[in-house]
């Protein structure tokens, strides 16, 4: 059907199209400042899915990267205060090769012996209550304050089999503690490490030979170097972690970006077109709405 | 034939141009009132007198013209289809605009979403985890499970304000469909006796036609003409107007969203009180958005969304109740789990009443029971939970309560975007309709210009008529008998 036009039928449709180049420029505008391509769930439903599930696993990478970081916190701690104590350990050797030589020792040297070995021994307590942002590294879970209690009972406070995690990954936990009870000793006094030194200052000062004690000596600086290798292959492993993490923060905003953003040059683009677009409509509708057959009769 | 008759005709021809000169200036003077249908004087040429006797033979003109009436160049036939479409788009525009409302107070996807507010929520189960036993990010995370709690409430209370906003609003429609449907009974009877007189009353009917494209849009209502001028409008195949007299309707039913199950939102009619049934138009719109919820998930669009909020709230308290009970606080007797819960709720109005139970440190259960007081492997499991890795007793891994609000916000978008392509359609057949109806009515002014000169030199003719019919009468009455003087 050929339809009848008439100025109120123009007049609409130029109205019409007017109104729809507006909206297509408002829209446009509102992407161009934005410059994000969904502002609403239903300007793409799987688009929204997929940016909500890459928004998770980015906050996700963000929470292992902190938990990173605080095991890296534990971890050199605890690897700090194993060199220490190992250093403490080889002095604590030195002294007990040195007055394994009865003969040649007098004793105020041996008492001299005793006490800095006394010393070393408070000090290996020191390093044995280490603690990271107040929790003692070497306790475990356990939140009695110290890992390793006072002389004489050197009592190991942590709970046995109870470990510090930290998770790097959504599927794996490293370790970030080391045992106490392994380094230092095991519980309750007589197999501590702080019970042998006291009784090899004690054999000094009632003039038994302290040469037998160095294979215990041996004995728990084995069992010390052990962990220290096992924190080791921790902090590699955490190191590992924290790379892959910051790949794969890397890649999860790549994805977030394909999702989310549009591209500036394409928006200009589309919002200059459509500037075009709407300034030749309002001309050719000003032109075109103008005259009437009144304009040309008398 | 009379001396005098072609004064007659030429008088018939004056009266003619005239009244189609007024016509035309009627037509121009309403060239923008909305809903004017254009007129037109409706003419035929008067035959000539019967022959008076036998012998009164040979041949004779007509009378001049005669005026049929003023002519409403309408079509019922467009009409209707303006009124049919413009049901269909009422009806999914209504819709598009609740699902374009419920889809804005989600607020995702952004940082300002329920999703983001989860990502915390989990996150800071990760932190105590990390440094468990201490206050302070113990603190952080009862302050994120508020704020979770409350921005779930905060959600089902827009779902139901919108509810009770739409409820209002389907009242106000049913108020103009009645008084519409008072006004076109009154019509009805005005026009009627207008042309049982024999006079014109296509202004009338332009007001009619208005009002029922009006109570068409609103109801989906069908409308027949009948003879004697009158229309009769009914919904749902009763009568809403019948030649002068007109029925109302009445909405009755729960005036709150969680009472709509039981007493669902209806129409009926006044009087006598039967169930009215509206199929198209805004009306039945508002209605399927009032409607309630359904066991397959497809009754009105609100219920279902304060259904999946009820349902993301008790997933969500559940599933962090579950596995919080297994932990110890600091606290509790060692050893053993606290089986303390969470979250607490109401299962009757899960998403209103969900709230945070641990007021500090001592109620959160973060450890796992005998592995000593700074454990955090509780809440280690909580934070997998989130990622949708957390096993359950039978170590099969329980799904994220974060995937249940992502199917809900997915289902709302899906649900938008068809309701809104569906309106953008709807809307583009109406406009097409109402061109093509425009397209026949409007006034156009080339078009009245041109009648105008017509008229106008028709008017001038028919003058000239008169002048020589008048000098010839002059040369007959005076002139006569002057021969050679």
């Amino acid at each position: 059907m050929i339809s009848r036009v008439t100025n109120h039928t123009q007049m609409r449709a130029a109205q019409r199209n007017l109104q729809e180049n507006m909206n297509q420029l408002a829209k446009l505008q509102d992407r161009a400042g934005t410059l994000k391509a969904i502002t609403r769930p239903s300007d793409d439903p799987t688009g929204a899915a997929n940016s909500m599930k890459v928004q998770a696993d980015i906050r996700a990478v963000e929470q292992y990267g902190r938990n990173v970081d605080d095991g890296s916190g534990w971890l050199d701690t605890v690897e700090g205060a194993l060199s220490a104590s190992t250093k403490t350990m080889n002095k604590i050797r030195d002294l007990t090769v040195q007055g394994a030589n009865d003969g040649s020792l007098s004793t105020a040297a041996k008492e001299a012996i005793a006490l800095e070995l006394e010393g070393l021994c408070k000090e290996l307590l020191g390093q044995a209550n280490t603690s990271y942002l107040g929790r003692s590294v070497f306790a475990g879970n356990s939140d009695a304050g110290v890992a390793i209690g006072g002389a004489p009972a050197y009592a190991f406070t942590g709970a046995p089999g109870s470990t510090v995690e930290r998770r790097i990954s959504p599927d794996s936990t490293v370790r970030v503690d080391a045992d106490g009870g392994a380094v230092f000793g095991a519980n309750a006094g007589a197999g501590s490490v702080f019970t042998l030194i006291n009784n090899i200052a004690q054999d000094l000062r009632g003039g038994v030979n302290v040469g037998a004690r160095l294979a215990e000596i041996d004995t728990r600086m084995g069992a010390m170097t052990a962990e220290h290798t096992r924190v080791g292959a921790q902090h590699a492993q955490i190191g590992r972690a924290e790379e892959a993490l910051m790949e794969e923060s890397g890649l999860l905003e790549a994805q977030r970006a394909a999702i989310e953003d549009l591209d500036l040059g394409q928006v200009i683009l589309d919002l200059k077109l459509q500037e075009v677009t709407y300034q030749s409509a309002l001309a050719v509708t000003a032109r075109v709405l103008q005259p009437t057959l009144m304009d040309f009769l008398r | 034939m009379s001396t005098f008759s072609g004064l007659n005709t030429a008088y018939s021809g004056l009266v003619a141009a005239r009244l189609g000169l007024d016509v035309v200036g009627q037509n121009i003077a309403n060239a923008n009132t909305e809903g004017y249908t254009r007129q037109r004087l409706s003419t035929f040429s008067a035959s000539p007198l019967g022959a008076g006797g036998r012998l009164d033979g040979g041949v004779r003109p007509g009378q001049g013209v005669s005026i049929n009436g003023i002519q409403r160049l309408g079509s019922s036939q467009f009409d209707g289809q303006v009124r049919t479409t413009f049901a269909a788009s009422g009806f999914s525009s209504v819709r598009a605009n609740a699902l374009s409302d419920l889809e804005t107070s989600l607020h995702e996807p952004g940082d300002k979403g329920m999703s983001a507010q989860l990502q915390k929520f989990w996150g800071g189960w990760q932190d105590l985890s990390n440094r468990a036993g201490e206050a302070a990010p113990a603190t952080l995370l009862l302050g994120h499970a508020r704020e979770l709690a409350t921005q779930i409430a905060t959600g089902y209370r827009s779902v139901t304000e919108q509810w009770s906003s739409q409820r209002d609003e389907v009242v106000g429609m049913v108020a103009e469909l009645n008084s519409a449907a008072t006004q076109v009974a009154e019509l009805n009877g005005a026009i009627r006796s207008v042309l049982a007189s024999g006079g014109s009353a296509n202004e009338l009917i332009d007001q009619r036609s208005a009002l029922t494209t009006t109570i068409a849009s609103l109801s989906g209502a069908t409308v027949r003409e009948l003879p004697d001028g009158t229309v009769d409008v009914s919904i749902g195949g009763n009568a809403l107007v019948s030649g002068d007299r007109a029925r109302t309707l009445n909405v009755v039913g729960s005036s709150t969203l969680e009472g709509a199950a039981a007493d669902a939102v209806r129409l009926v009619w006044t009087n006598p009180a039967t169930p009215a049934s509206v199929e198209g138009g805004e009306i039945a719109g508002g209605l399927s958005v009032l409607a309630a919820a359904n066991a397959t998930g497809t009754g009105g669009p609100l219920a279902e969304a304060a259904v999946s909020y009820n349902a993301f709230a008790t997933e969500l308290a559940t599933k962090v109740n579950a596995i919080h009970r297994t932990g110890a606080t600091s606290t509790s007797p060692p050893g053993v789990p606290a089986g303390l819960d969470f979250f607490a709720f109401d299962p009757t109005q899960a998403a209103l009443s969900l709230s945070v139970v641990p007021t500090d440190l001592s109620g959160i259960a973060a450890a796992l029971p005998g592995s000593g007081a700074k454990n955090g492997g509780v809440a280690d499991a909580l934070a997998q939970l989130g990622a949708g890795k957390a096993l359950d007793g039978l170590g099969v891994a329980i799904t994220s309560p974060n995937a249940g609000w992502a199917d809900f916000v997915t289902k709302v978008a899906v649900g938008t975007r068809m309701e809104l392509q569906q309106a953008k359609l709807a809307s583009l057949t109406a406009t097409s309709a109402l061109n093509r109806q425009l397209a026949v009515t409007t006034v156009d002014l080339d078009e009245e210009n041109v009648n105008l000169l017509m008229l106008q030199h028709a008017y001038q003719g028919a003058a000239r008529v008169m002048t020589a019919v008048d000098e010839m009468l002059d040369t007959l009455i005076n002139r006569t008998g002057l021969v050679g003087r």
